[in-house]
């Protein structure tokens, strides 16, 4: 089954800044990934961002986490029970 | 020398407080992050979780900043020193970007 | 490391015939004389119940006590209060020792100029909003992925 999160992925590798995406759930796990992000990364996706979360006490403001760097940046970002990490280059 | 530490600080423009944090505690605190105890040990770890990030078999962090972005206001995280700085900025939308 | 008797649990006949004096005390309803000096001595059958019980609590009582400044009283030799500080001074060094490999690793610097880096532009916040959105769509598309069932579940089996 090509699933609807498989054709989403690919389509944001569409965009040529884009040069890595991952997708992955609360407890790390690899849900599917592109490019420059690769399973290994799961771990630390999930724990960033939930680290993140603790920092407010408003549950409604998600907040970015950003590794940045001056060829690129690592933006990881939650929405409900999936976290997503997008590998951007600078243009 | 701690003063020397934290004059850049509050040049940072929108900044609205700062921490300086070593393995031993809060060295440095002003503003909204004030003694901010809790702030800085969810950060501490951060930025523990972030060293553990890799890019394809790199074998430094691929990032020289760390910044934890909300509505209305950013963490911005870096380390120099034995040291982690943390600049709370006040994150003003130029314009709503309609995508 | 704690304190004078903190693993002690529960005193055992035998640490009641340790700590018993040699020399019955004259009067076993007076305070200890000192701290280490525990009046534990066997009641004389002749007292009735309650004296008894009340011995019994006092002596629990006089147990749990360290009485301070008794031991105090006693004496330590100045060279004593030295060994002593040796040999904790000893035993916390080699406890440090141990304690700094425990330690997390040291903080790797990002960069030499800490101050720069932290005025730096912000992420654009197109960017933000571009992430924002990749998130709610693979959100929603994993909503999607839901079993979908084409045949019975169940299969009735023919059982003879």
């Amino acid at each position: 089954m090509e699933s609807t999160l498989e054709q989403h992925l690919d389509d944001t590798m569409k965009n040529h800044a884009i040069v890595g995406v991952l997708c992955t759930d609360q407890q790390g796990h690899n849900l599917g990934c592109r490019g420059s992000m690769s399973d290994e990364h799961g771990g630390v996706v999930s724990v960033l961002a939930r680290q993140a979360a603790s920092l407010t006490r408003d549950p409604t403001d998600t907040p970015i986490v950003c590794l940045e760097s001056e060829s690129g940046n690592v933006l990881i970002k939650s929405h409900g029970t999936i976290t997503v990490a997008v590998h951007k280059m600078t243009v | 020398m701690t003063t020397a530490l934290t004059q850049g600080l509050e040049r940072i423009p929108d900044q609205i407080g700062y921490l300086v944090i070593s393995e031993d505690g809060v060295l440095a605190s002003a503003g909204e992050l004030e003694n901010d105890e809790h702030t800085a040990a969810i950060i501490m770890q951060m930025v523990q979780t972030a060293y553990k990030f890799r890019l394809q078999g790199a074998t430094d962090p691929p990032f020289k900043r760390m910044s934890v972005m909300f509505e209305d206001h950013v963490y911005a995280v870096t380390v120099s020193g034995q040291k982690v700085f943390v600049v709370k900025r006040q994150n003003n939308h130029p314009e709503p970007v309609i995508a | 490391m704690g304190c004078c008797y903190s693993s002690e649990t529960e005193a055992t006949e035998q640490d009641r015939d340790e700590r018993k004096p040699l020399i019955p005390h004259p009067n076993p309803d007076s305070k200890p004389s000192n701290g280490t000096e525990r009046n534990c001595a066997s009641l004389p059958s002749a007292r009735t119940d309650e004296q008894a019980l009340l011995s019994s609590i006092l002596t629990k009582t006089a147990l749990n006590i360290i009485d301070v400044s008794a031991a105090d009283s006693q004496g330590m030799e100045q060279h004593e209060y030295m060994d002593k500080a040796r040999q904790y001074s000893t035993k916390l060094a080699v406890l440090s020792n141990t304690l700094s490999l425990k330690k997390p690793p040291p903080l790797p610097a990002l960069t030499s100029q800490p101050h720069q880096v932290l005025a730096g532009d912000l992420v654009p916040y197109s960017d933000m909003q571009q992430v924002s959105k990749i998130a709610a769509y693979a959100y929603s598309a994993i909503s999607q992925i839901k079993v979908d069932a084409k045949e019975e579940l169940v299969v009735q089996f023919a059982i003879p």
